[in-house]
């Protein structure tokens, strides 16, 4: 089984970091990081916290983008154009192709993370600025959290639909998902027991990703605490198992 | 001895205006030969095969693998799939796509025998070469190397011959009859009938998702000037005869 995940993994991770819209995305992230630093020249005495607010959006816009749209394509390029008829037919489980293929755009998300925060790094680096650099890297490591949800949420939509309705349906759930205290303040606060109930459920069953978000505490070096990281990153786990085994139980029952 | 046996095996699609494309099929295929399961466009072959190989499932009836199902790992570790104008990863290498599939089928030396299907298939030279460079012959013989990478006891081909020039018709089909050769139990689905005639020991005629019948190329042929002369006639007097 470890075999087969890790070959499905790697040959995912090989087609994906040599498409040419990811290598362009890239590229467009690290020039907006390296543009940070003429934006920060111009800020009056606000140059760090410009340079870091700007280069961990763009490195999560990069992430979000990863496991969006290459995500949202994954399942539904292997159906479409049938390369799956080379694949399911081989003694592999139908489990264990999506978690390779989670496990190979995950490789990738992390390939392109490690590239744009030492960019980064290196850039506050040069400016003397080490004190930032722990926050940076737990920030980033949150978001990586994050991306594998929404790539598994990718997954979960693309093996049902196609991939634009797949996209637009995981952008819906990234934006619900950082919307978790709306749903809070309204099933606290409304009169109406019926909305406070789709609220509350809402609130359980949707992915809370603003767990995942630090990025606004950075700059006040502030890091969050060991329980609260070990919290994150059950919940990460928790809920990514979850997810995965609906979609095997959709794709496990799927006719080619 | 049977390698495949299908008993009133029929597929349909759709819930409320259902589409029948395999109707209460039965045959068996005696290990060792080659079967052509012959038939036009949308005759109901390609539904039949991906249901052999464990793509999708029956609707009614039974089929069994090698004395087993498709779904079972054990079964689909000793077949061989090749689909209908296979496509591949585009950004993978020949080489970087086969060693992939061994790897599935669990091959403890891969890198012998990549060497030696490339070289069955001759795709030696274009092993280090971007899949999305092939030519379609080149595409065809990478599909053919990767359904025979695992040494399979049966051989599933979707079409093998479609699409490709006169020369490369000859070089696939010079593969299929060492395969043969080898005493391997095949089955073909095609409508390119000259090819049958050479390649098949059985055929079984298909139309409309209905199995209309099982000999061999030479009885079916039988009163008729070649095995296409047969295969019209038949198809056509069955449509005539359900027209009126």
């Amino acid at each position: 089984m470890f075999n087969n995940i890790t070959a499905i993994a790697k040959n995912t991770f090989r087609e994906t970091i040599r498409d040419r819209i990811l290598l362009s995305a890239v590229f467009v992230i690290i020039g907006i990081i390296l543009f940070t630093l003429f934006i920060g020249s111009i800020s009056l005495e606000q140059s760090t916290r410009i340079i870091i607010d700007f280069s961990t959006t763009a490195i999560y816009a990069l992430q979000v983008f990863v496991a969006i749209f290459i995500g949202s394509m994954l399942i539904y390029k292997e159906i479409e154009q049938k390369t799956l008829y080379l694949l399911l037919p081989k003694p592999v489980r139908r489990v264990e192709i999506l978690i390779g293929k989670c496990l190979g755009l995950t490789l990738t998300t992390i390939l392109v993370t490690l590239l744009s925060t030492s960019v980064l790094l290196a850039i506050l680096f040069m400016r003397g600025d080490t004190a930032h650099t722990l926050a940076i890297v737990l920030s980033v490591f949150l978001s990586i959290l994050e991306s594998i949800i929404l790539i598994l949420i990718s997954m979960l939509f693309s093996t049902i639909t196609s991939p634009i309705l797949a996209a637009v349906s995981t952008i819906v759930m990234f934006f619900v998902g950082h919307a978790e205290n709306i749903f809070r303040f309204i099933f606290m606060t409304t009169d109406s027991t019926l909305l406070e109930i789709i609220m509350r459920g809402a609130y359980y069953i949707l992915p809370n990703l603003e767990k995942f978000n630090t990025r606004n505490d950075i700059v006040y070096g502030t890091l969050p605490n060991t329980p609260t990281l070990l919290i994150t990153i059950v919940y990460a786990c928790i809920y990514a198992t979850l997810l995965l085994f609906v979609t095997q139980t959709i794709f496990k029952k799927k006719d080619f | 001895m049977n390698s495949i046996v299908i008993s009133n095996l029929s597929k349909s699609y759709g819930k409320e205006k259902k589409v029948h494309v395999v109707k209460d099929i039965s045959l068996a295929v005696l290990s060792g030969t080659v079967f052509g399961f012959i038939g036009p466009n949308g005759a109901g072959k390609t539904s039949t095969i991906k249901m052999l190989v464990g793509l999708s499932h029956p609707t009614h009836g039974s089929l069994s693998v090698l004395g087993g199902l498709p779904s079972d790992t054990a079964v689909r570790a000793k077949i061989g799939f090749m689909p209908e104008s296979p496509t591949f990863y585009k950004y993978l290498t020949g080489e970087e796509f086969l060693d992939l599939v061994a790897t599935l089928f669990g091959i403890e030396s891969k890198k012998k025998r990549i060497d030696d299907v490339l070289h069955e298939v001759n795709l030696t030279h274009a092993r280090h070469k971007k899949i999305r460079t092939y030519s379609k012959g080149m595409l065809q013989r990478l599909g053919l190397a990767q359904a025979i990478i695992n040494n399979p006891e049966i051989l599933f081909l979707d079409e093998p011959l479609d699409g490709l020039d006169a020369l490369g018709r000859a070089e696939v089909k010079k593969i299929i009859l060492a395969l043969k050769k080898e005493g391997k139990t095949i089955f073909i689905n095609t409508h390119i009938l000259g090819d049958v005639e050479e390649i098949c020991d059985t055929v079984g005629i298909v139309d409309e998702g209905e199995l209309l019948v099982v000999d061999t190329p030479t009885n079916i042929s039988l009163g008729h000037k070649s095995l296409e002369d047969a295969f019209v006639s038949l198809i056509t007097k069955r449509r005539e005869f359900k027209k009126n």
